[in-house]
């Protein structure tokens, strides 16, 4: 009867499962296992940093990927690769007309991985765009913007307007032809508005064309002024999803 | 009345807590799957094109065409077609406050949450985008005079006439500038009562000297008015209304949510017709040209 009170011996795999997971420093981080039960995966949902913008439990229908094919994750996701890369892009770049082109050439032909950081953030560009685009198209077709939701469809407005602007910020910062014409032919929309129009186009470029003072203008707008008003839309949105009852489905 | 707190509240529907899932993990799963799938494409996009970086900024080479950044290429291609304040901020001005007024308009609570949630839905999508995207199309071709170059093409092929072009009397309707130039405003002025109406069409004198130097304001050119403002803009405002009236007597339009999705669809589809024109399909000097023949010339 002596036996049945031994512990079983563990196999290799538990042992290297409690090295890794068992030790001080790891339950230091996470301070629970994995949650394998239910009431723990609530509580890990409800008490990480990150997953508590989700609430513990949603309804079995937003689950389906042909619900909201997780475009407006996406769009979030790409934001977060975009600031990503684009710290790492700020390491190599000096917002001057005497250096910008020249600090683009030099990040693609010496940094290593530099052409691929470039071209990261520049694809995600798009993507977020496009991405944002089909989000709403995907509310708008699930009549999602129903009442109690007015309100988060107009923050998304505003959303899909900052991440435009965000993008059009950036587009000149090559300093190369392409930058400056397309920056020149946008700000002259601009500045055929009928009230105000040469007054937004001045403020916009700091002088009357694309120049040393539009470029400083266009970076710190790009890399610290639309990225914290996005994201303080961003919180909005997310926090009234959840205020506003999660996803919409029929009543 | 009731607060807006309590109103959305009602407005919700009950909770199901059996059919409720865990967040994690199925959701988290399905997260963490895009997140990495979009990576992965993303890297291999990258590794493959690069991003785009031409000669050093030159304030005094003018690329041609020169053109805005791909999602304001619909302005872009707005602008040829209309006074440049319309195209470049007042059209997407407007645009933008209805499409945020949408969920104030159309406030029913049914048929939320749901794909294409009322009877007629997927036809008024298929619809609207379909017949707004061939409609933008057709304009942009008429507002490029390209059915003037294919008829002469045409009636020139076929042997009828060798040196067949344009007829003089349809000058108004080469283009959509024809109306400012293809018709003889200055013979259209008329007496009334001894009175000679409309002597001079390119100036209507509307404004009090003295108080405006705007010549505009002054004196307005009607013939440029009618075919850079009152034209594209009763288009932008007529199509729509004729689009709903046409769907309301086809009987597809029951609630306001359908004419909705009616106009929302048109717009998508002029959204990306305009883009895609815009990109793609406009060369020097903006001219309509197939994407294969377009070149970028530095002048
Ligand atoms: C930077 C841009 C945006 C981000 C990061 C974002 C993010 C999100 C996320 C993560 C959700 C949860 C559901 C889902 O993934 O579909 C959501 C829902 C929603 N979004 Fe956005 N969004 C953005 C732009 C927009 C735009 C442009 C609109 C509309 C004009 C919009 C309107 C809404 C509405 C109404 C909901 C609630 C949907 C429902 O209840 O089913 N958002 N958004």
């Amino acid at each position: 009867m002596a036996n049945l009170e031994r512990a079983p011996r563990k196999s290799f795999n538990d042992l290297i499962y409690d090295l890794i997971f068992k030790n001080y420093v790891w339950q230091s981080i996470f301070r629970t296992g994995y949650p394998n039960t239910p009431r723990n995966q609530m509580l890990a949902v409800a008490t990480n940093v990150f997953l508590h913008l989700h609430p513990t439990r949603i309804h079995r229908t937003h689950v389906k990927i042909t619900h909201t094919y997780c475009l407006g994750g996406l769009s979030f996701f790409m934001f977060l690769g975009l600031t990503v890369t684009g710290v790492l892009l700020m390491f190599y770049y000096v917002p001057s007309i005497e250096r910008a082109y020249q600090d683009i050439q030099e990040l693609e032909a010496n940094v290593r991985f530099g052409q691929l950081l470039r071209n990261m953030h520049r694809w995600m560009a798009h993507a977020m765009i496009i991405l944002v685009l089909l989000h709403m198209m995907r509310v708008f077709y699930t009549g999602a913007y129903k009442p109690p939701r007015e309100f988060n469809w107009v923050v998304g407005v505003v959303l899909f307007i900052l991440t435009l602007l965000l993008s059009f910020t950036g587009y000149l910062l090559p300093w190369d032809q392409l930058a400056f014409w397309a920056i020149t032919v946008g700000t002259t929309m601009v500045g055929s508005a009928p009230v105000l129009g040469d007054e937004s186009k001045f403020l916009l470029l700091g002088g009357f064309s694309v120049g040393p003072n539009a470029l400083i203008r266009f970076y710190t707008l790009h890399v610290i002024g639309l990225p914290l008003v996005i994201s303080i839309f961003m919180a909005v949105h997310f926090w009234r999803v959840r205020r506003d009852g999660g996803l919409a489905r029929p009543l | 009345m009731v607060s807006r707190a309590a109103a959305a509240i009602r407005t919700r529907p009950r909770r199901e807590r059996e059919q409720e899932v865990l967040v994690w993990p199925d959701l988290v799963f399905i997260e963490f799957i895009s997140a990495l799938i979009f990576s992965i494409a993303l890297m291999v996009l990258s590794a493959m094109v690069n991003a785009p970086l031409l000669n050093r900024a030159d304030p005094d080479t003018t690329p041609n065409p020169s053109k805005a950044p791909w999602y304001f290429l619909n302005l872009q291609e707005l602008l040829l077609h209309m006074e440049p304040a319309w195209a470049g901020v007042i059209v997407p001005t407007i645009a933008l406050v209805l499409l945020a007024a949408i969920p104030y308009w159309d406030r029913d609570t049914q048929g939320q949450g749901v794909w294409f949630g009322t009877k007629f839905a997927g036809r008024l999508t298929v619809f609207g985008f379909t017949a707004a995207t061939l409609i933008t199309s057709l304009l942009i071709i008429w507002d490029g005079s390209l059915h003037v170059v294919w008829t002469e093409n045409i009636i020139r092929g076929l042997g009828l006439n060798s040196d067949f072009s344009w007829p003089g009397g349809l000058d108004w309707f080469r283009n959509l500038r024809g109306f400012d130039t293809g018709i003889p405003w200055e013979s259209l002025g008329f007496t009334i009562g001894g009175f000679t109406m409309f002597e001079d069409w390119r100036a209507i004198p509307l404004g009090i000297p003295g108080t405006t130097t705007d010549p505009w304001l002054l004196n307005l050119n009607f013939p440029s008015f009618l075919s850079q403002q009152i034209i594209p803009v009763a288009t932008m405002v007529g199509l729509p209304v004729a689009f709903v009236v046409f769907c309301k007597m086809l009987g597809w339009i029951q609630t306001r949510r359908d004419i909705a999705l009616l106009i929302f669809s048109a717009f998508i589809g002029v959204y990306l017709t305009t883009t895609i024109v815009g990109t793609a399909f406009r060369g020097q000097g903006q001219d309509l040209k197939p994407p294969w023949d377009i070149v970028v010339l530095e002048e």
